[in-house]
């Protein structure tokens, strides 16, 4: 089966996926408890007050009618109107989408920096004490609540150091850049410490095998051995892994946001899931599927240019 | 190299994002580049850190939530002030008032010369508009507080005539509510149209200090200092608004000097805080108390002796220290320290015998169990939950504390499916009608805060102090009714609360009144 094949196959899938999202989470809001309309309008509101909101707002329909109103209207790339904000979802959501991804993204380029760098010095230095002193320093960035740590990197970057800003997201782009380094660090330094176990144990292993030693044996120097033919082999699980960790970024920001007081989709999740604003939580979920879906799918596609071997099949 | 091949996805919707978020950020108009804080040695450009953002829509009557009024007595102005102690009313557009004899027909004289921030002339006409459409449009979300108002007239400019159905002393303060800002006629009828846009009332028009070009949610709030001021320039030329949702996060933007005030200080850092060279922290005294809702109507609270012996065993002195870190206050009356606040009641102190005594005359002196539903992420009530659950152990009664989602505890008290919940009040005007009639009248919604407490004796006072003309009898009149709530004890009385905020050393100026507004007009940095 040949590649594009294959990215058929996997739309498709995704098309069945993303239903199932939106069964779940149109149900599952619905499910808890909570009037919409008194969240609204507040804790003085009348019964009255309340009845008429929740006609204005479409609540009292038929729960079919308004599952097929959330399900076409996106189909069609209407996200509905927030019912707290009053303005269109898509206007909430998409500005917020890029910010998210961007500290997605950002902390996966951080944590590859790290991890190559932490993996491969533990790896040559089995058992010595880099290895040691890497191991135990990322088991507690791993144990260590983000939202602790956040406030950790604040302290000593922002208000002792003065490197970086406390919080916020800037106004330019270099100054995005800039805001958005200690919250990307943050979930970077996490994502980093699963990482790394798995890749210098990946390469450990594969420093054993035969064609290392020929390799050796032939008197390639040390680095090229590793680089050329060590790495490239020990990287395909810690790059799926890799992959795996998206969806873990995407709900991890939810808190790192709030602590940063980055105006991403998470901050916004949060707020809409207390206010009950049942078209927000149905949006940001929906997109957030479907980007984990998409990078994973890229990640699947990256194991063919790693390793020319694999096919789809 | 592999690094490039499998970096290339990464670094590409890294970089595709971020140029995306650069757009998005900039399109929106209202963050102007040209301002970079604290560039001069004298700043004119004060930055702000806020605990939540506005949700209603920006038209004065419209608004139900506080960051939405916080901006609005900024940007517009009413007749009449609050006092900053919050417990009178002062001038504001309008410099003279006075009632027929009757007290049924008010008459409104204004200040020469007022100006809407676009520089055209308001007019009595746009005082009439405005409240006309606050009282009676579609879209108020505070028709109930003008009920008594028959008809608004303007007889020239400057007059404004207002006739009342009925004589209704808290006429005055209810043209000092932000509810009564004053909008150019024209836009003030637009505004209830069906589908009148949000972004159209963000471009803003008012006689107050500052005004608004436009915002979206996300962006900050930019307030610009409004040219034609009737107090006068203000020193300031712009206030930056910026949403950081995280107490902590905010006040390390402020030790970082990143913002230059912040609200909402956790109460358990100011005293850490004014310890610190560059910055300063305090509680404001606002008409605002915290309580515990109790369901009159589930045995064994319908018994008074039982509410009584769970007031006395409440140890306030112990929350006030534990929960709120010494920043509130003993809570004496039911209403907050506002107009006609009777200062002379007793409360319930701390009487633990007392409480006993009550308990074992009382319908539940076998001891009952009881469920007090605390609203999730608000630690204040989570921390008075659990005081008040070994406090009240001592008298026999087993607290069963459920850390429910706000949403959820709303819908419950509503119901009145629960025994006892934290709760607070906060006035929106300073006059306790509103206070009376919402948490003291019952019979009908919300019945008496939902406590299900119901004295018709104290519904007809509650009747005849809106009646009343003269203010001693008024004040009377408030004093009965406040003594007869407390001795039935509907609520676990327990403190009376500030508003907290925190400032740069080099601010001078920042004040929160008695209904916990601020305004920028008399803020200035000092250095």
């Amino acid at each position: 089966m040949g590649r594009a094949t294959y990215i058929r196959r996997r739309l498709i899938l995704m098309a069945f996926v993303l239903f199932g999202v939106t069964v779940v989470i149109f149900g599952m809001i619905r499910i808890l408890p909570g009037d919409p309309a008194f969240l609204i309008l507040g804790d003085r509101a009348t019964d009255q007050k309340a009845a008429e909101l929740r006609e204005q707002l479409g609540l009292n329909r038929p729960f079919l009618e308004q599952y097929w109103m959330f399900v076409s209207g996106f189909a069609h790339g209407d996200m509905g109107r927030s019912l707290l904000y009053r303005q269109p979802v898509g206007d909430l959501v998409l500005t917020r989408v890029p910010i998210t991804l961007a500290l997605a993204a950002y902390a996966m380029g951080l944590a590859a920096i790290i991890t190559l760098t932490f993996g491969i010095l533990a790896a040559i230095n089995k058992g010595g004490w880099p290895d040691q002193l890497i191991r135990i320093g990322f088991l507690f960035a791993l144990t260590t609540p983000n939202f602790w740590f956040g406030i950790l990197l604040i302290l000593l970057f922002g208000l002792t150091l003065h490197w970086f800003p406390v919080a916020g997201f800037g106004e330019t782009l270099p100054q995005h850049i800039w805001y958005l380094f200690l919250p990307a660090l943050t979930l970077a330094l996490q994502l980093s410490a699963v990482l790394i176990r798995n890749l210098r144990g990946q390469i450990i292993l594969t420093m054993r095998s035969d064609y290392v030693r020929t390799a050796n044996a032939k008197g390639l120097s040390a680095s090229l051995v590793l680089l050329r033919h060590v790495l490239r082999n020990a990287l395909l699980s810690t790059v799926t892994i890799f992959g795996l960790q998206f969806g873990f970024l995407v709900g991890g920001a939810i808190v790192v946001e709030t602590v940063f007081a980055l105006p991403g989709t998470g901050q916004l999740l949060i707020q809409s899931i207390t206010a009950r604003d049942y078209p927000v939580v149905q949006a940001i979920t929906v997109v957030s599927a479907v980007l984990v879906i998409v990078v994973n799918l890229i990640v699947d596609l990256s194991y063919s240019f790693l390793d020319p071997r694999v096919t789809y099949e | 190299m592999f690094a490039r091949k499998t970096g290339w996805p990464v670094i590409a919707v890294a970089i595709a994002a971020l140029v995306l978020s650069a757009c998005t950020q900039t399109g929106t108009g209202t963050q102007s580049p040209t301002t970079q804080p604290s560039a001069s040695p004298v700043s004119k450009v004060l930055r702000m850190a806020r605990n939540a953002e506005p949700f209603s829509p920006f038209v004065p009557w419209q608004i139900d939530d506080n960051p939405a009024l916080f901006i609005s007595v900024n940007v517009y102005d009413t007749l009449l002030r609050t006092t900053k102690d919050g417990t009178n009313v002062e001038a504001g557009l309008a410099t003279k008032w006075e009632s027929t004899a009757d007290g049924l027909t008010w008459t409104f004289t204004m200040r020469d010369g007022l100006k809407f921030s676009d520089g055209s002339a308001m007019k009595a006409s746009d005082v009439k508009a405005s409240l006309d459409v606050a009282r009676a449009g579609e879209k108020s979300a505070w028709k109930d507080v003008y009920v008594a108002i028959k008809e608004i007239t303007a007889p020239d400019d400057k007059t404004v005539k207002i006739t009342l159905k009925q004589p209704y002393a808290p006429l005055l303060s209810v043209l000092a509510m932000f509810s009564s800002g004053i909008l150019p006629a024209d836009m003030a009828k637009a505004t209830d149209a069906k589908d009148y846009d949000n972004t159209l009332a963000w471009k803003t028009k008012g006689t107050g200090a500052y005004y608004v070009e436009g915002w979206k949610k996300g962006d900050l709030i930019v307030l610009k200092r409004n040219p034609n001021y009737w107090k006068g320039t203000p020193a300031l030329d712009e206030v930056r608004i910026e949403y950081i949702p995280d107490d902590n996060t905010r006040v390390l933007k402020l030790q970082g000097g990143e913002t230059d005030v912040v609200d909402f200080v956790p109460f358990s850092q100011i005293a850490a805080l004014n310890t610190q060279p560059n910055v300063k922290a305090q509680t404001f005294t606002i008409q605002q108390s915290a309580f515990i809702i109790l369901n009159n109507s589930k045995p064994p609270l319908n018994d008074v002796k039982v509410r009584q012996a769970l007031n006395y065993a409440t140890d306030k002195e112990a929350i006030i220290k534990n929960v709120y870190f010494g920043q509130a206050k003993f809570m004496n009356s039911p209403i907050p320290q506002g107009t006609y606040w009777d200062k002379s009641l007793p409360g319930y102190p701390y009487d633990l015998e007392k409480a006993k005594k009550l308990m074992s005359e009382s319908s539940g002196a076998a001891g009952f169990k009881m469920d007090m539903q605390v609203r999730s992420g608000n630690t204040n009530f989570a921390n008075t939950a659990v005081i008040l659950k070994e406090a009240w152990a001592k008298i026999g009664v087993t607290v069963d504390i459920q850390t429910l989602d706000t949403a959820v505890v709303r819908t419950n008290y509503r119901a009145g499916d629960y025994m006892s919940t934290p709760s607070a009040w906060t006035n929106d005007m300073n006059d306790p009608t509103e206070i009376v009639n919402y948490a003291m009248r019952g019979g009908t919604s919300p019945f008496a805060y939902w406590t299900r407490y119901n004295n018709p004796d104290l519904n007809d006072k509650i009747t005849k102090a809106d009646l009343e003309q003269d203010a001693k009898k008024r004040e009377a009149l408030y004093s009965e009714i406040q003594k007869i709530y407390l001795d039935a004890a509907p609520l676990a009385f327990i403190a009376y609360l500030g508003a907290t905020a925190g400032w740069r050393n080099n601010v001078d100026g920042f004040f929160i009144d008695g209904l916990s507004y601020y305004r920028f007009e008399d803020v200035k940095f000092n250095k």
